[in-house]
C-alpha cells in the first residue's frame, strides 16, 4: 500500500519536472515520454538533512585523507553520522541533531565555526539530499533547504550548478558539454531514457539521489584506532596497589598515544585476567573528552581502589574506547577552572564523583525547544562549554523551582495567576491540552497546578520552593 | 592617674589590640574577608554581616517543608555568583525533587554550569557535599539531607572554608535544637497566612530574630 503511493508520487514528481527541451539537446537521444522510463525502486520517505563540506585547499591527496579523517573526529561532535567524500569533503547527517542544538541556523553557524576555528576554508551546504548537498557545497555553498526531500524543490536549487561539481569523469562531462550542457538544470531538463540508453544508468540514478527521489545509503566513518596495550606479569598480583603500579605504564602510553593523534577519549575498558575463569572488566568512563595522563591515572586509581578481587590477576589490557576530536570545547573551556584552591578541574570532581556513586549519579541539564513542560529540558551526561539554548517560556508566567515525575491528580485550588495554555505534542502521541495556574499559597507553600482541558481534571505539576 | 593594666612598651592602638588579653567585641558591620552574595532581599541583606550571604562557610536552612521559598531565597546570590566568577559550577546534592531546568535558565541561572548529583545514601551525599565544597571549582553547593550528626557538619564547615564556596544545608525543622557549627543557621517555617516566615536562629556576628522577606 504504502509502496504504491510512494511509487504514484514519484511519477507525479517526475512529470512535475520542467518539460520544454531544448531541440538540440533533444536531438541526439530521441525520448519516449519521461515517466515511461523504469521508476526508481520506491521507497518511504526519507527524513533526512544532509549537511556537506568542501574543503577548497585540501588539493593534495596522499595527505587529504589524514586530514578529512581527523576532521571527521571534530564532525562527530555534531552528530554521529559523519561520512568521508574523497577528495575534500564531508558528509554529515544531522536530522537528529537539530533539536538537540536549538535550531538549523544554531547548528550550522556551530558547525561551520568550527571549521573556521580549524583555519580552514570550508563552503557547505544543506538539503535533504546527499548529492544535491554535496553538488552545491562545490559550486559555493550556503544554500539551506530543510526539506522534506521535494524534486521540485532540489531541482530548483540544483538548475545553476556547473555539471562540473558533479565530479563525474572528465569524458563524460565533455561529452555533455559538447551537447550544450554546462548547468545540472539543463542536464535535468532532458528526457530520462535517452540519458539512460546514451549513458547508462549511473546518471540517471545520481540526478535522482540529488533530486531526493532516492535514498543513497552511505558508509558512516568509524574511527579505526583505538588505543590497545597488554602486559603480563611475571607473579601473579592480588593487591589493587600493585595493580595500580602496573597500569601506570599502559596508562602513560595511551595518553601519548592520544596525544600524537590529537584526540582523546571519555571511555576506557580495563580487564584483569586470571588464572582461569572469566576476565574481570573494569568500566573507566571520564566526564569529558580527554587525553590527560593525570585524569586517565584518577579515574583508573579510584576504580580500582574500590574493586574487590576475586581472584590474583595474572595480567591485564587497556583497550580505549573510539577515539573523539579535542576541541576547544573538551580542553580549554574547563583548564582555565581550576577553581580558587586549585585542587581540582571540574572534570576531576565528576569523576570522582561518579567513579564512587556511579555514572548516573551525576548529571546536568540541556534544554529542548518545546512547550510541554515535562519535554522542554533532558539530563547530560557530558560536561559541555556550549552555550544553553533560552528556554521557550511565555512572558510573566513564572516556572517553579521543583517539577514532579508525574503529576499528581489534585483538588481543584484557589488561583493566584493564570491559566497559561500549552497544548503541543500531539505529533508524537503525548499530546497535552492543559491550563497552568499558579495556585493561591497556604501556608507559604507555592504551587503550580493544571487542568486537564478535556477531561477537566486538576493535577499538581510543581513547587514553587 | 597611670593606667597600669596597660603594658608599658604598648604605643599604638594596634598593639594593644595585639595583646591576647585584650577581648574583642565582634562588629557586625566588619565586612568579612571572603565576599558575600546579596540575597536580594535588602531586608534580609541589612541583618547578615557583610550584607549578603557568607561565601567559604556553612550556612544551616531548617525547613518547616518543602516549597517555601527556599531555593528562591539563594537563586539571586546563585546567579551573581556564576556571573561574576566566570560561571563556575553550582552543585545541587540531593534535591527533593528534580529542579526544572527551563525555569533555572529563567531565573538567570547558566545550565551548562549545574550538575545534580544523587547519592544513594546520606553518607554518601555528605562525601560528596565535601568533595564538592573543597574541590574549589564550585560557586555554591546546596545540600538536601533529612538528618546529619555534628562531626560531619564539622566537616562540611572545614570543606567549605578550604574551597571558599558557599555552601547551604537544608535539613527539616526538627533539627532545630541540635547544636551546630554553621556560620548562619536559618528557619523556614509556614507562615499564619500565605507568606512563609524566616528566623535568623544564628548568626556569626550579626543579631538573631524573625526577617520580614514579604517584599523585596
Amino acid at each position: 500500500m504504502r509502496a504504491r503511493s510512494a511509487k504514484s508520487r514519484t511519477a507525479d514528481l517526475f512529470a512535475a519536472a520542467p518539460a520544454p527541451v531544448p531541440a538540440a539537446a533533444l536531438a541526439p537521444i530521441a525520448a519516449p515520454a519521461a515517466h515511461a522510463a523504469p521508476a526508481p525502486a520506491a521507497r518511504p520517505r526519507n527524513r533526512q538533512l544532509w549537511y556537506a563540506v568542501v574543503f577548497p585547499d585540501l588539493t593534495v591527496p596522499e595527505t587529504a585523507l589524514v586530514t578529512l579523517q581527523r576532521l571527521c573526529l571534530h564532525a562527530q561532535g555534531f552528530t554521529s553520522f559523519v561520512s568521508i567524500e574523497p577528495p575534500n569533503a564531508l558528509l554529515l547527517e544531522i536530522r537528529g541533531s537539530v533539536k538537540l542544538f536549538g535550531s538549523l541556523q544554531k547548528l550550522r553557524a556551530d558547525i561551520d565555526a568550527c571549521w573556521r576555528g580549524l583555519e580552514l576554508t570550508a563552503r557547505s551546504a544543506i538539503t535533504p539530499s546527499t548529492l544535491a548537498s554535496l553538488w552545491l557545497a562545490r559550486a559555493g555553498g550556503t544554500v539551506q533547504d530543510e526539506g522534506p526531500p521535494d524534486a521540485v524543490m532540489l531541482a530548483k536549487q540544483l538548475s545553476d550548478v556547473p555539471i562540473a561539481c558533479t565530479a563525474w569523469d572528465e569524458a563524460l562531462l565533455q561529452t555533455l558539454r559538447a551537447m550544450g550542457v554546462a548547468k545540472v538544470g539543463e542536464l535535468l531538463r532532458l528526457p530520462r531514457a535517452g540519458l539512460v540508453r546514451r549513458f547508462g544508468p549511473a546518471v540517471v540514478q545520481a540526478l535522482d539521489i540529488a533530486l531526493g527521489k532516492q535514498p543513497a545509503p552511505r558508509r558512516a566513518f568509524v574511527p579505526k584506532e583505538r588505543f590497545r596495550a597488554r602486559s603480563d606479569f611475571e607473579t601473579e598480583i592480588d593487591n589493587t596497589t600493585y595493580l595500580q603500579c602496573a597500569l601506570e605504564p599502559l596508562i602513560e602510553r595511551c595518553a601519548r598515544f592520544l596525544r600524537e593523534r590529537q584526540a582523546g577519549v571519555q571511555r576506557l575498558r580495563l580487564r584483569l585476567r586470571h588464572r582461569e575463569g572469566p576476565a574481570t572488566e573494569v568500566s573507566l568512563g571520564l566526564a569529558s573528552i580527554t587525553s590527560e595522563q593525570r585524569r586517565l591515572l584518577d579515574v583508573a586509581f579510584q576504580k580500582l581502589e574500590r574493586l574487590e578481587l576475586k581472584a590474583p590477576v595474572r595480567g591485564m589490557e587497556l583497550i580505549s574506547g573510539s577515539l573523539r576530536a579535542l576541541s576547544a570545547e573538551s580542553l580549554d573551556a574547563f583548564a582555565g577552572l581550576t577553581g580558587v584552591s586549585g585542587r581540582d578541574t571540574a572534570p576531576q570532581l565528576v569523576e570522582r564523583l561518579r567513579a564512587r556513586l556511579g555514572e548516573e549519579a551525576v548529571y546536568g541539564f540541556c534544554l529542548i525547544p518545546e512547550h510541554r513542560p515535562e519535554a522542554a529540558w533532558r539530563r547530560v551526561r557530558e560536561l559541555r562549554a556550549a552555550a544553553a539554548s533560552q528556554p521557550i517560556l511565555a512572558a510573566g508566567m513564572p516556572r517553579p523551582v521543583w517539577l514532579l515525575d508525574q503529576p499528581l491528580p489534585w483538588s481543584k485550588p484557589e488561583i493566584l495567576q493564570g491559566p497559561e495554555r500549552i497544548e503541543s505534542g500531539w505529533w508524537d502521541g503525548k499530546g497535552v491540552a492543559r491550563d497552568y495556574y499558579v495556585a493561591h499559597p497556604r501556608h507559604g507553600t507555592k504551587l503550580w497546578v493544571f487542568q486537564e482541558r478535556h477531561s477537566k481534571r486538576w493535577y499538581l505539576h510543581g513547587v514553587f520552593a | 592617674m597611670v593606667k597600669t593594666w596597660m603594658p608599658r612598651e604598648a604605643t599604638s592602638l594596634a598593639d594593644i589590640l595585639a595583646d591576647a588579653r585584650v577581648w574583642k567585641l565582634k562588629d557586625a558591620s566588619a565586612a568579612p574577608a571572603r565576599p558575600v552574595w546579596s540575597t536580594g532581599r535588602s531586608s534580609l541583606d541589612a541583618r547578615l554581616p557583610g550584607g549578603g550571604w557568607p561565601t567559604a562557610s556553612l550556612i544551616e536552612v531548617l525547613l518547616e517543608g518543602t516549597g517555601l521559598g527556599e531555593v528562591q531565597l539563594f537563586l539571586p546570590a546563585l546567579v551573581a555568583s556564576q556571573a561574576s566568577m566566570g560561571s563556575p559550577w553550582l552543585i545541587w546534592i540531593a534535591p527533593p525533587y528534580e529542579p526544572y531546568a527551563p525555569a533555572l535558565a529563567q531565573q538567570g541561572i547558566e545550565l551548562n554550569r549545574l550538575l545534580v548529583v544523587r547519592p544513594p545514601s546520606a553518607t554518601e551525599a555528605l562525601w560528596a557535599a565535601e568533595q564538592a565544597l573543597s574541590s574549589g571549582v564550585c560557586a555554591a553547593v546546596l545540600l538536601w539531607l533529612a538528618g546529619t550528626d555534628d562531626r560531619w557538619l564539622r566537616r562540611l564547615k572545614l570543606a567549605a572554608e578550604a574551597g571558599g564556596a558557599l555552601g547551604v544545608l537544608f535539613r527539616p525543622e526538627r533539627h532545630r535544637y541540635e547544636s551546630s557549627p554553621a556560620a548562619l543557621r536559618l528557619m523556614i517555617s509556614k507562615g499564619e497566612n500565605a507568606a512563609p516566615r524566616l528566623d535568623l536562629l544564628k548568626v556569626q556576628g550579626g543579631r538573631p530574630g524573625p526577617i520580614d522577606i514579604s517584599d523585596p
